[in-house]
């Protein structure tokens, strides 16, 4: 059970690579999302916590329903294209997904674990963490910059979840307070470049220099 | 029980200016508030220093020397910020620039950014402070994005999405740490208080690949080159009383977190590792920050990279961790934090009377503003740690526990840098504060808020730097309780 889940998070993970526009972006979080779900409230069953539990409700709640349809909301509200502006294109950014996830490969096998199902999470974890830095560099709408973010932060949930059974309760919900307030912050922003340059091309916020 | 007052007074003021309609009544009150505070701050320095540690509320606070002393920083800034606000917004919103609604927006603003960053090291538990953190990110993107001119939209977005970036990867080392933690068969928790005891019972590899996502992480925080590029924008961008607080006490918090898993780590790991990256870090800022800081044209800019080459001065000062080092460094945290809002408020009234950010525009300040022009110059040399003035005790006790820990090419750049860095500056505010005025300028006054805010900065600057000699072996018996190395 735990490989087909970890097998869905890097799926998904691919999949947002190779999206092109908005809407893909949005929907292949949204599944990666549901798999990071899934992870918690199996390690809450395995475990035995319901505060675990409680949690992937909370994960169901605000990154498979709530964020994405925020995200969408504003991707509709602001009337560009819905192009993502891939610098690196498809092809090329899904070679430098594998290379990212076989990288993670090595450096969790560095890191002195035994070879059972952990060594898998963590080599996950960490290459969905760093496809999501790579989707935050190589994409120019502003909209790739907030998912990547949020990828990067599943990865770490995944990582949490998985490999040190959770973080205490309050800790966990004061996170997922921030990351729901960054969101709806970053939306904001979103809004307020694209009503002072008519566009959310971040290659093209240069005027800060030196 | 003064920590209480503390956090709720901020709360309390953001309440109030949402009720309290004249702009000048609240303004006073807030400073008042922020006295309150600090006096508060001072007592419970003096509690904590005389008692030790205390925790509250069922280890969810969590008070010792650290935390105090960054508890007492930021409380010193704060309240310098609000006296300063009052002139400043008062001379914005008679300029146009922000209307009375958008100046209750800044206060409530102000208001949660100084609660947040008051309740950083308050916490005892390390995702709590994770939390608190990007809190203060969250609140203050508004406060950098204030003017909603494409240039601060631009500093607030490059602001908000590195430092969140960043801070993402300060919370995959905090689970690290605590994964640590968990596999060495205690009972799972991320509380300091029990991390520290254990420490040395630990699984060393996993704390060392902890420490460095951690010092990554908070390290983009806290401005450390060569992840430091937010920085420059946003302190150029921000209101100038809050450019402050972000480059005198924001960027400090994020150093007491890095404290903060230090300790475990040099307990858990050893000394030497965590030196080593301490300084490695702080030289590359200084280098980096010195390059720009020759070459810059824009006036807060130039402040920005300056933050960039202290902040490298007081990880080092941590990183070489011998007591004398400790002080300074610990001293560098207070002074640098007095002596740049006397600069970053001297620009903020620069900038606003000449409306320009460019140096080569803005000539004859002392002509033009007498006051805030002799703050300015003696803020330069309190900055650049010229003899009477606080930076010159701390950096001299970094250089000389340099030299005594035999990391003499650590000492030799650090001279080498500071004496560039020094000479940069005189040119460029040289020119500024001495040129000619240009024709059109009027000379102007300054509000009387704003002037007791310097008097206030440029007095404790002076003060710490003559007093030293006469307290040194106080300072040095907290310094040793500060980081127990």
């Amino acid at each position: 059970m735990r490989e087909v889940i970890l097998f869905g998070v890097l799926i998904t993970t691919y999949l947002m690579v190779i999206a092109k526009r908005v809407p893909a972006l949005i929907r292949s979080f949204r599944y990666q999302s549901f798999f990071i779900f899934l992870a918690t409230l199996f390690t809450g069953f395995a475990e035995k916590q319901v505060d675990l539990c409680f949690i992937a409700l909370l994960i169901l709640l605000l990154k498979v329903l709530i964020i994405p349809r925020v995200l969408s909301q504003v991707a509709k509200k602001i009337s560009v294209d819905q192009g993502l502006g891939l610098f690196v294109n498809a092809q090329l950014s899904l070679l430098v997904a594998f290379i990212l996830t076989y990288l993670s490969w090595i450096f969790s096998g560095a890191l002195g674990f035994s070879r059972d199902y952990r060594l898998a999470a963590i080599t996950v974890a960490f290459s969905v963490i760093l496809i999501g830095a790579f989707l935050m560099v190589s994409r120019m709408k502003a909209f790739t910059q907030v998912t990547g973010l949020l990828v990067m932060e599943n990865g770490v949930f995944l990582f949490a979840s998985f490999v040190s059974g959770g973080m205490p309760f309050f800790v966990e919900i004061a996170i997922f307070l921030d990351v729901f307030v960054s969101v709806i912050i970053m939306g904001l922003f979103v809004y307020r470049i694209n009503k002072l340059f008519t566009h959310i091309d971040v290659n093209k916020l240069s005027r800060l220099k030196g | 029980m003064q920590i209480f007052v503390i956090l709720s007074i901020p709360v309390l003021l953001a309440l109030a200016a949402l009720f309290i309609k004249k702009q000048k009544v609240y303004g006073v009150a807030n400073s008042l508030g922020y006295l309150v505070v600090l006096s508060e701050a001072i007592l419970l320095f003096r509690n904590i220093v005389l008692s030790g540690s205390l925790k509250l509320c069922g280890n969810f606070i969590y008070l010792d020397v650290l935390s105090v002393f960054f508890i007492f920083v930021i409380s010193v800034v704060a309240f310098a910020a609000a006296l300063y606000s009052i002139g400043y917004i008062n001379k914005d919103i008679h300029k146009g620039m922000v209307s009375e609604k958008k100046a209750k927006v800044y206060y409530v603003l102000f208001n949660l950014f100084c609660f947040s960053m008051l309740f950083v090291p308050a916490l005892n538990n390390l995702g709590m402070l994770w939390a608190a953190i990007e809190m203060t990110t969250l609140i203050s993107a508004f406060l950098v994005g204030f003017y909603n001119s494409k240039e601060s939209v631009e500093a607030a977005w490059k602001y908000i999405i590195i430092c969140s970036a960043g801070i993402i990867l300060a919370l995959l080392g905090t689970i690290l740490f605590s994964y640590a933690f968990s596999i060495s068969g205690l009972s799972k928790s991320l509380n300091w208080s029990d991390m520290v005891p254990v420490a040395h019972i630990l699984d060393k590899n996993i704390l060392k690949i902890a420490f460095i996502f951690v010092l990554v992480g908070y390290g983009t925080k806290a401005g450390l080159a060569p992840m430091h590029t937010w920085l420059p924008d946003a302190h150029s961008q921000a209101v100038a009383p809050i450019s402050a607080l972000l480059s005198g006490v924001l960027l400090k918090t994020a150093i007491y977190a890095i404290l903060r898993f230090g300790i475990i780590v040099i307990k858990g790991v050893g000394f030497a590792y965590f030196a080593h990256l301490m300084t490695l870090l702080g030289l590359v800022s200084l280098v980096i920050s010195c390059g720009f800081i020759l070459v810059q044209k824009d006036l807060k800019r130039l402040l920005a990279y300056s933050s960039i080459e202290h902040v490298g001065i007081i990880v080092i000062g941590f990183g070489l961790g011998s007591p004398l080092a400790i002080a300074g460094a610990a001293m560098h945290v207070l002074n640098h934090a007095v002596a740049k809002s006397i600069m970053f408020f001297g620009a903020g009234n620069i900038v606003s009377a000449y409306k320009k950010h460019n140096m080569n525009a803005i000539r004859g300040v002392i002509e033009a503003m007498p006051f805030t022009g002799v703050m300015v110059l003696m803020g330069v040399f309190a900055l650049t740690g010229f003899v009477p003035f606080a930076i010159f005790v701390s950096e001299i006790l970094i250089v000389i526990s340099a030299f005594t820990n035999g990391s003499y090419l650590t000492a030799a750049l650090l001279l080498l840098f500071l004496s560039v860095i020094f000479g940069a500056f005189i040119y460029h505010f040289g020119k500024m504060l001495f040129g000619n005025l240009p024709k059109a300028m009027a000379i102007t006054g300054e509000p009387l808020s704003g002037k007791l805010a310097f008097l206030f900065l440029f007095s404790l600057t002076l003060a710490l730097g003559i007093v030293f000699p006469f307290i040194k072996k106080d300072i040095l018996w907290i310094a040793q309780k500060l980081l127990p190395v």
